[in-house]
C-alpha cells in the first residue's frame, strides 16, 4: 500500500434538487420524531401543561354558576377576559415553554440520548433533517395549542349559552375571531419554534438564551418602538382580536398591518430555518459534545 | 490436585463510622466543585450583601464612623425584621442560582453511569443516600443564608444590648425558619429533577419553570375566579407569604395564609419525595 | 489516466488526514488507502481507531487533509451513506423502538418506500438471527441484541463500505462466529469492511490486512504475515522438532538470516530466530535431504497478529490484547 497518497479525485455534491426524495424522507422523519417524543409516556406533562387553559376555562364556563353568569350577561367583559387569557397563559406561557421544550429537545434531546447520529449516518442532507425535525416540532405544537386555544374558546362560547353563541359565530365576528386566534396560535408555533430550534443548535446549555428570549418578550411592552419590532410577541400581539392590555407604562406604538406582520413573521422563521440549515453541517458527532 | 495461593487480604484498617458515612458524599462533592474557580468567585461573591449589612450594623452602632463620614442614623437603613426579610430574600435568591448550577447534576449523574447499584451495594440507604445528596446542597446554601444572617442577627443584639436580643428573638427564629423551609424545598426540588430529567439543562429549565410557570397561571385564576387558590401553586408566593407571617411584615402583599403557605411547602416536598422514591433504587426496571 | 479514476473510486482514500481535539491529537499525518474485503483497525485504548472511523463517515471533519469514499467526499451524507454503513460503538438508541422499528424507521430516512423498507429491514434481521426478537423493544434487549440490531441497521440499506467499530463486543461465542462468517461472506461479495477490535485472535483469522495504529500515527498496514516480514528488528521465531537438533543448530548457522538457535529442554527440538523467514525454509530443506533428519514439525512462533501488536505496540500502548 502507498504511504502517501492523494486524495484529490473527491466526486461533488450531489447538486440536483431531488424534491420527491425530500419529501418521502423528512414524512420518515415525522413518523419517528411525533411517535418518539409525542406518544411517549415524557408527553403527557406537556399534554397535561397545554390542558391548563381549557380545564381553567372548563371550571369557569361549566363548574362555576357565578363564572357561566357572568359569561352570559358581560359578553364584552368576557371577552376581554379572554383575550387577557389568551395572550398571558396560553401565548405568553403555555406555547411560549411548550415551543421551548420542543423544539429545543428536538435535536439537544438526541445529542443527551447519544441517538443523533443514526440520522447523520442516512443517505439524508442535513437541511432535510432540520426541516423534517422542525416540521415534527410544528406538527406536535400546532396540533397542541390549536386545541388548548378551540378547547378555550369552546368552553367561552358554550357558558353563553345556544343561539347567542351560534348567533355571534356565523351572523358576527365571533366566526373571524376564533380563526384569528387560532392563526395567531399557529404562527406562535413557527416563530417560537424556528427561535428555539436554533438556540438548541447553537447552544450546549439554551436555558440562559431561552431565558433571555423570554425576558425580551414579556418586556417588550416597555421597549422603544424600534426594539419592539425585534420581537415575535409584537407582531402576534398586534394580530390579536383583544389585546392584552399592557399597562400604564407600555410605550405607545402603531399596530402592524397583519398584511406585515404575518409575512414578517413567515420571512423571520425562514431566515432562522436557513441559519439552523448551515448550523447542523458543522454538528460533530454526539461524543464530541 | 491444586495449589491456591491466597494473596488476597481484604481491607482490615479503619472504617468510616456509620452513623457519619453520609458525610462522605457531600466532602467528594465538595473536593469537586471547590476545584473551579468560578465556582469560588460565585460563592464569594454571596457574601457581598452580608458584608454590606455588616457595615450598615456597623455604622447604626458607631457614632464616630458616622462622623467621620458624616451621615446621621436616620440616613442609614434601620436594623428591624425588614432589613433581616431583605437579607434573607437576597440570600435565598442566590441559593436558587446555586442550586440550578449544582443540583441538575445531583443524581443525573449517578443514573446516567449506573452508579446507584455502587452505593447502595456498600452498607448505605437509600434514605441515606438521599439524605448525603441533600446535603451537599443544604451545607452549601447555608453557608450563605441562614448561617451569616444569624450571626449578623447576633451582632446587631451584641451592638445594640439593653434586652435588643430578648425582644427580637423572633427575628431570628424567622430568619433560621423562613431559610431552611426554602433550603430543603430548593434540595427536594433539584433532587426530584436531577432524578427524572437525564439532561442537566432541562433539569435547571424545570427548576427555572417551576417558578415561572405558576405565577402567570395563578393570577388567571385570581382574576377568573377572585380566589387565591391558584396562588397555591407558587412556591414564591408561598415563601413571601411565610416570610410576611414570620417577619410580621404588613407591607407585604401575602396571598396565602400563614398555613396555606406551609401546606404549599409539604405537598411539594411531599411531591419531590415520591418522586426521588420512584427513582432511587439499585436497580433498573426494564419493561 | 481512467484506470487511475477507477481505482480511487474503488477505494477508501486518506490523504495526509489529521485531527485535533483542541490540543488533542486524534490521528495524525494518515494516508492509506483501502481496498475491498476486511481491513482491521488494530490498537489500544485512545489510539485512535474511532476517530478514523468517525472521519470516514463525516461525523467529525478532519483538521487537515482529505478523504474519499470510494470517490465521495464525506462532506456529502445524501451520497455517502447510500454507500456506507457504520455500526458505532455507542449502545444507545431512539427511545420506544422496537428492534424492527429501529432498522425500518431509518431505512424510510434513506428514502425506500414502506414495501422495500419492509424487506430490507427482515433480511437484515434475519442476517443477524434477531427474527424472534424483532417486534421487542431494543430497551429490553441483552447487550449481545442490541450489538446484533445495530448490525442489522448498518447492513439494512446494502451498502458496499462497512465502518464496524467493535462489532464483536458483547457477543457471545457462537454469535461472534456467526458475525465473522458474515463479515468473511460480505467481504466475498465485493464490500469493504473496516473493523476495529480488541481481539487479536479473531481479527487474526477474519482480516485481509490490518492497520495498527497506537497515540494517533499508523504503525504498520498490510497482511499480517507482509507486516511481520517487515519487522526485521524483530526476527521471527520459529519451532522445529526433530531427532538431530545439535546438528541442525550447527548447519542452519550456514545462513547468515539466522540470528539464534536455542535448543529445546527436552533436547528433541530447537527454537530459532531468522530476519528471512523464506530463506530459512529454504536452507531447511536442504538440510534434510542432505542430512536425512527426521523432522517431526516446523511452526512460526510469532508471526500472527499478536505477536505483531506487542512488537509494535507493546505494554506501553495499554491495550487490552
Amino acid at each position: 500500500m502507498s504511504s502517501m497518497i492523494e486524495a484529490s479525485t473527491v466526486k461533488p455534491a450531489a447538486t440536483q434538487l431531488d424534491w420527491s426524495l425530500w419529501l418521502r424522507q423528512i414524512r420518515a422523519i415525522l413518523r419517528i420524531e411525533v411517535k418518539k417524543n409525542f406518544w411517549g409516556k415524557r408527553a403527557l406533562l406537556l399534554y397535561l401543561f397545554a390542558a391548563i387553559p381549557v380545564v381553567l376555562m372548563f371550571l369557569l364556563a361549566i363548574v362555576d354558576p357565578n363564572g357561566s353568569a357572568d359569561i352570559r350577561n358581560k359578553w364584552p367583559n368576557a371577552q376581554e377576559a379572554f383575550g387577557n387569557i389568551y395572550e398571558g397563559l396560553i401565548l405568553r406561557t403555555m406555547v411560549f415553554f411548550g415551543c421551548a421544550w420542543i423544539f429545543m429537545n428536538l435535536f439537544r434531546g438526541e445529542v443527551v440520548d447519544k441517538s443523533l447520529h443514526y440520522y447523520f449516518l442516512c443517505s439524508l442532507r442535513r437541511e432535510v433533517l432540520v426541516a423534517g425535525k422542525y416540521f415534527s416540532g410544528l406538527l406536535a405544537s400546532v396540533v397542541l395549542f390549536t386545541l388548548t386555544t378551540a378547547g378555550s374558546l369552546f368552553f367561552l362560547y358554550y357558558a353563553r349559552g345556544y343561539p347567542a353563541n351560534v348567533d355571534y359565530l356565523f351572523d358576527g365576528p365571533g366566526m373571524g375571531q376564533v380563526l384569528t386566534y387560532l392563526g395567531i396560535t399557529i404562527l406562535a408555533c413557527l416563530g417560537y419554534g424556528a427561535v428555539f430550534l436554533v438556540i438548541g443548535l447553537f447552544f450546549r446549555n439554551p436555558i440562559i438564551p431561552a431565558l433571555l428570549v423570554y425576558g425580551w418578550e414579556w418586556l417588550n411592552f416597555l421597549l422603544p418602538p424600534v426594539l419592539k419590532k425585534i420581537s415575535i410577541i409584537h407582531y402576534l400581539h398586534t394580530l390579536s382580536p383583544i389585546p392584552l392590555n399592557e399597562g400604564p407604562l407600555a410605550t405607545v406604538v402603531e399596530a402592524t398591518s397583519p398584511w406585515i406582520s404575518v409575512p414578517s413573521l413567515i420571512v423571520f422563521t425562514a431566515l432562522v430555518l436557513f441559519l439552523a440549515s448551515i448550523r447542523i453541517r458543522g454538528v460533530s458527532h454526539p461524543s464530541n459534545h | 490436585m491444586a495449589v491456591y495461593e491466597h494473596s488476597y487480604k481484604p481491607y482490615e484498617g479503619t472504617l468510616t463510622s456509620a452513623w457519619s458515612r453520609f458525610l462522605v458524599i457531600p466532602r467528594y462533592a465538595y473536593q469537586d466543585l471547590f476545584k473551579y474557580k468560578l465556582f469560588i468567585a460565585l460563592f464569594v461573591l454571596c457574601y457581598v450583601y452580608p458584608l454590606i449589612s455588616t457595615v450598615i450594623i456597623y455604622l447604626h452602632h458607631n457614632a464616630n464612623a458616622l462622623a467621620v463620614l458624616d451621615i446621621t442614623v436616620s440616613d442609614i437603613l434601620p436594623i428591624n425584621a425588614t432589613f433581616f426579610y431583605v437579607l434573607v430574600s437576597v440570600q435565598t435568591s442566590l441559593a436558587f442560582v446555586f442550586t440550578v448550577i449544582i443540583g441538575p447534576v445531583l443524581v443525573s449523574r449517578d443514573l446516567a453511569n449506573n452508579a446507584l447499584p455502587l452505593y447502595l451495594c456498600r452498607p448505605f440507604s437509600r434514605f441515606e443516600y438521599i439524605v448525603s445528596k441533600m446535603l451537599v446542597l443544604l451545607i452549601l446554601l447555608s453557608m450563605f443564608t441562614w448561617v451569616p444572617g444569624l450571626l449578623l442577627f447576633f451582632f446587631q443584639s451584641y451592638l445594640e444590648g439593653g434586652g435588643w436580643m430578648a425582644d427580637n428573638l423572633w427575628i431570628a427564629g424567622a430568619i433560621f425558619t423562613v431559610s431552611i423551609a426554602w433550603l430543603v424545598i430548593l434540595a427536594l426540588l433539584a433532587m426530584a429533577f436531577s432524578a427524572w430529567i437525564k439532561w442537566r439543562t432541562a433539569a435547571s429549565a424545570a427548576l427555572f419553570a417551576i417558578f415561572i410557570i405558576p405565577t402567570p397561571i395563578g393570577f388567571i385564576i385570581e382574576e377568573l375566579f377572585n380566589t387565591n387558590m391558584g396562588h397555591m401553586l407558587n412556591l414564591g408566593v408561598a415563601f413571601s407569604a411565610l416570610s410576611s407571617h414570620l417577619f410580621q411584615l404588613d407591607w407585604l402583599d401575602a396571598k396565602l395564609s400563614f398555613f396555606e403557605a406551609w401546606g404549599v411547602f409539604a405537598a411539594y416536598a411531599l411531591i419531590c419525595v415520591f418522586m426521588l422514591s420512584r427513582r432511587v433504587h439499585a436497580y433498573e426496571v426494564v419493561s | 489516466m481512467h484506470s487511475n479514476i477507477e481505482h480511487r473510486t474503488s477505494q477508501i482514500i486518506f490523504g495526509d488526514v489529521s485531527k485535533f481535539y483542541g490540543e488533542i491529537l486524534g490521528v495524525n499525518r494518515v494516508s492509506l488507502a483501502i481496498a475491498p474485503g476486511i481491513t482491521s483497525l488494530v490498537g489500544p485504548n485512545g489510539s485512535g481507531k474511532t476517530t478514523l472511523m468517525n472521519l470516514m463517515t463525516g461525523l467529525i471533519q478532519p483538521t487537515r487533509g482529505r478523504i474519499s469514499i470510494l470517490g465521495i467526499s464525506p462532506d456529502n451524507p445524501q451520497e455517502l451513506f447510500s454507500k456506507v454503513g457504520y455500526c458505532g460503538q455507542f449502545d444507545s438508541f431512539p427511545k420506544g423502538m422496537t428492534g424492527y422499528e429501529f432498522v425500518k424507521s431509518f431505512l424510510r430516512v434513506h428514502g425506500y418506500s414502506n414495501k422495500v423498507a419492509d424487506e430490507k429491514t427482515w433480511r437484515a434481521i434475519e442476517r443477524v438471527d434477531l427474527i424472534e426478537a424483532a417486534h421487542r423493544k431494543v430497551a429490553g434487549y441483552s447487550k449481545g441484541m442490541r450489538q446484533r440490531i445495530r448490525l442489522a441497521q448498518s447492513i439494512a440499506h446494502d451498502p458496499v463500505v462497512m465502518i464496524l467499530d467493535e462489532p464483536l463486543n458483547g457477543l457471545d461465542p457462537m454469535a461472534r462466529a456467526e458475525t465473522i462468517r458474515l463479515f468473511r461472506q460480505l467481504a466475498k461479495e465485493g464490500l469493504h469492511l473496516i473493523v476495529s477490535s480488541h481481539i487479536l485472535h479473531e481479527v487474526n483469522v477474519m482480516s485481509d490486512r490490518v492497520v495498527l495504529i497506537n497515540n494517533g500515527y499508523i504503525l504498520a498496514e498490510g497482511g499480517v504475515t507482509g507486516v511481520r516480514e517487515e519487522m526485521e528488528e524483530h526476527p521471527m521465531q520459529i519451532m522445529i522438532r526433530c531427532d538431530l537438533p545439535q546438528d541442525l543448530a550447527a548447519r542452519i548457522f550456514a545462513s547468515d538470516s539466522v540470528v539464534e538457535a536455542q535448543l529445546h529442554r527436552d533436547k528433541q527440538g530447537l527454537f530459532i530466530r531468522t530476519r528471512n523467514a523464506e530463506a530459512f525454509y529454504l536452507l531447511l530443506n536442504r538440510i534434510v535431504v542432505e542430512s536425512g533428519m527426521n523432522i517431526e514439525a516446523v511452526a512460526p512462533v510469532d508471526d500472527d497478529l499478536n505477536a505483531v501488536y506487542q512488537y509494535l505496540i507493546g505494554s506501553n500502548g495499554g491495550g487490552q490484547a
